[in-house]
């Protein structure tokens, strides 16, 4: 790294911006020579809804069920994180080298940003939203790598809102099991509050009411966590695109602030997404006796209020 | 001309307006009270940045909206 560094800072900035330039140049020429001028694009209706998806690259039952670019990207990823946890603990020593300190590092960070949010006993969540922060951000970042979402083979993983919608069932389907498992049939009064007929007929009925509310809520959970992950990817694709070709000439500089815009977004997300399972597990296992205020921040206020 | 193109813009727009306002009193109000508690700052940036994404969620889906009413609208 220091070789590097001391490399890269010892070059003097007008032969480079030369070199860019050049590269620049022969890329445009290069593209004007294959595909000869800009013109508009030719998109067809029935391709479009594949441009949203990811395209199916090996039908299995006609275009659903389909092994698809995204799906193959989405084993790359997982390919690459499975052998960095395998590389880094091979050879477990107790004053780790470098890769072993760095895994060593992002685990210590998740776990104390875990319990930071939802509080001790939020730890054994840790697997489950650190997976889905590191699949979420590697999946965001291969999105912005040159060949990805150029050529047919690779598509961004979390822009196809198949594999986002995959993840939010996971985390929906997760927090309500635990949330079952910890308070048993008294988790559904939080929806279904039967007793609060005793105090008059009205008030009971309106709790039923707000509670088929809340209910509705709690569903449309599934689709705020697969909309918002997946716009927010493909929206940046979308936005790379056209500004790409908006650009055209200029594009491989001045494209540089729009990639680390991305990438930031991308981080963004999978901080959102990974926080907010954690935190619907945090609010699925608390007891919900005092019904009526059900603000996301509950968890962070008790953490608080313990602190003081 | 599809209007089903120019219901996606008012929609894309109006929601943006929206979220747009309400992330700017959000960001003002966090930025008060760190100035009134440093100490407390990463708490407050942990509740801005979750409140952000959440408000960014609504955005994205007007986007989702947007999206099919382009490709969905036929003149």
């Amino acid at each position: 790294m220091r070789t590097i560094d001391k490399a890269l800072t010892s070059l003097s900035p007008l032969p480079l911006l030369g070199v860019l330039a050049a590269i620049d140049i022969a890329m445009v020429l290069v593209g004007w020579v294959l595909y000869g001028l800009p013109t508009w694009p030719d998109i067809t209706p029935s391709r479009i809804l594949n441009l949203l998806t990811g395209e199916p690259l090996i039908r299995i039952v006609g275009d659903e069920i389909s092994i698809s670019n995204s799906l193959i990207t989405m084993w790359i990823v997982m390919a690459i994180l499975i052998l960095l946890a395998y590389a880094g603990t091979r050879r477990l020593a107790l004053i780790p080298g470098g890769l072993q300190g760095g895994l060593e590092v992002a685990v210590q960070t998740l776990v104390d940003f875990v319990v930071d949010t939802g509080g001790p006993a939020a730890a054994k969540y840790v697997p489950l939203v650190g997976t889905l922060f590191l699949f979420i951000l590697l999946s965001n970042w291969l999105g912005v790598v040159p060949l990805v979402g150029q050529i047919p083979l690779l598509h961004a993983p979390t822009a196809d809102y198949h594999i986002t919608l995959g993840l939010a069932i996971v985390a929906f389907v997760g927090y309500q099991a635990e949330g079952i498992r910890t308070l048993g049939r008294g988790y559904f009064k939080r929806w279904l509050n039967l007793e609060s007929f005793k105090e008059g007929p009205f008030l009971g009925g309106l709790l039923i009411f707000v509670g088929f509310i809340e209910f509705l809520a709690e569903v449309i959970r599934i689709l705020t966590l697969t909309a918002r992950l997946w716009g927010n990817v493909f929206g940046g694709e979308v936005m790379l695109v056209v500004m790409a070709a908006v650009l055209y000439v200029v594009a491989i500089p001045i494209l540089l602030p729009f990639a680390g815009f991305e990438m930031f977004i991308g981080l963004l997300q999978a901080v959102i997404f990974s926080i907010l399972t954690l935190l619907y597990f945090v609010l699925a296992t608390e007891s919900h006796e005092a019904h009526g205020e059900s603000d996301e921040n509950h968890a962070t206020t008790t953490k608080e209020e313990s602190h003081a | 001309m599809n209007l089903g193109w120019l219901a996606a813009g008012i929609a894309v727009g109006f929601a943006v307006l929206g979220v747009g306002i309400g992330l700017g009193i959000a960001t003002a109000k966090s930025s008060e009270a760190i100035g009134r508690n440093p100490d407390a700052a990463p708490l407050i940036r942990n509740n801005l940045i979750l409140g952000a994404g959440l408000a960014e969620g609504l955005g994205v889906l007007s986007l989702v909206v947007g999206i099919l009413l382009i490709f969905l609208t036929h003149p």
